[in-house]
């Protein structure tokens, strides 16, 4: 009864608690890769290795983390890279940056259609089809849209990866009952046992 | 720490982990009676459940593991109980890694086995406060196991991975007097009211 009673007081324990994944979240900031590495649940570490891979591989930067977990660098082009952020007992995290979401240079004008961080306004795209040299205004807007929009997007990336794997009451209560869900079939695998035995 | 996630280990050492988990697990049926099983379910949830605690320190985090006291109760049946918590903890929470079972199971495990099956007949045979003393102790021991054996996976695996001795150090030792309190309390308590809980006790009987 003791042990039922301490055992509860664990799961209550466990309620207000969380896995302690570790994991790495990055954004782009300005054309800064930027973000912080923590345990879900809390806790952010402090002098934590970052390192940058490109898609092949190829270390572009390493690096540790602030008092608060935090990185941050600059790459000379957007990219696809890899973020890798190894707490130094075992913990190990990756995330991915896809070349997208840096802003994009004001290069060619044809990028806007292409371009996902803004709609393409067909409007102002065939305004400079006709007037063939390549205005300011539709770039700048795109770049401020693109800025406003990753600005707004960001703390629910923030919050989704936090929230993504905490540990809920439901899962904890799941997980124990499937342990004494087996330990009754167990036990009901040797009784079937005991009885074979005994009519034989 | 004790959870290694998959893409840490190399598949050598998973494989080895694998066939010394699946050992245990054999030597651990054939001992099994009825009668075990409850206790083992119910350590097995409990170590699923307090192993979910996270305690920050420092740069990284630490978990509960209990592994002493589970091994001082239950014997070798601690392997099968951390493997289906592990399991479990897997499919619900993304806790761990699918390749890595094995060997997080032989790290959270055996030190604890091993540890209880040198502590438990001295255990069994001392007034519950000494009880719990030793079982502080075993508890303490079978952390520094169990730290031993997770940076030995990974120093066979790779270098990229291998744990600096200063963060291993500084997050284990209060991993270490944590369980060490915690057991040695539980000992002390079980030693008082019900000593047939210990397996070391349940042997001397027999």
């Amino acid at each position: 009864m003791q042990r039922l009673i301490l055992f509860l007081i664990l799961i209550f324990a466990a309620t207000s608690t969380s896995a302690h994944n570790f994991k790495v979240f990055a954004t782009i900031e300005d054309g800064d890769v930027t973000g912080y590495a923590f345990f879900v649940g809390g806790g952010r570490p402090h002098g934590a290795i970052i390192i940058i891979q490109d898609t092949a591989s190829n270390e572009l930067y390493r690096g540790t983390t602030d008092d608060a977990g935090i990185f941050s660098w600059r790459p000379a082009q957007p990219a696809d890279l890899t973020v890798v952020a190894n707490a130094g007992d075992g913990h190990v995290a990756t995330t991915r940056i896809s070349r997208e979401r840096f802003p994009s240079a004001s290069s060619t004008s044809v990028e806007i259609t292409h371009n996902a961080a803004a709609p393409p306004n067909t409007v102002l795209s065939s305004e400079k089809q006709t007037t063939g040299t390549a205005a300011c205004v539709p770039e700048d807007i795109e770049q401020l849209v693109g800025e406003a929009v990753a600005r707004q997007v960001q703390p629910l990336l923030e919050a989704y990866a936090q929230a993504e794997d905490r540990t809920k009451l439901t899962d904890v209560v799941g997980g124990i009952g499937m342990i004494f869900g087996l330990a009754g079939i167990a036990m009901w695998a040797f009784s079937r046992r005991r009885v074979n035995d005994s009519t034989r | 720490m004790a959870h290694i996630p998959d893409g840490v280990l190399s598949a050598p050492v998973l494989i080895g982990g694998g066939i010394v988990a699946a050992a245990g697990i054999a030597m651990a049926l054939r001992k099994m009676d009825e009668t075990a099983i409850p206790r083992t379910a119910i350590l097995s949830a409990v170590f699923f459940t307090v192993s979910l605690i996270v305690i920050p320190v420092g740069p990284s985090s630490i978990h509960p593991l209990l592994s002493a006291l589970m091994g001082l109760i239950i014997g070798v049946l601690t392997t099968p109980a951390v493997l289906i918590a592990l399991i479990l903890q897997l499919l619900l929470f993304g806790f761990g890694g699918v390749t890595s079972l094995g060997v997080n199971t032989v790290n959270i495990a055996f030190p604890g086995i091993v540890l209880a099956l040198l502590f438990g007949p001295v255990i069994a045979r001392s007034s519950p406060v000494r009880a719990g003393m030793y079982a502080g102790i075993c508890a303490g021991l079978a952390v520094v196991g169990t730290g031993a054996l997770v940076s030995l996976a990974l120093v066979l695996s790779s270098s990229a991975y291998v744990p600096s001795a200063k963060i291993l150090l500084a997050t284990y030792i209060p991993l270490m007097i944590g369980e060490g309190l915690v057991t040695g309390f539980a000992v002390a308590f079980i030693m008082r009211v019900e000593p047939e809980l210990l397996a070391g006790a349940r042997k001397r009987e027999v």
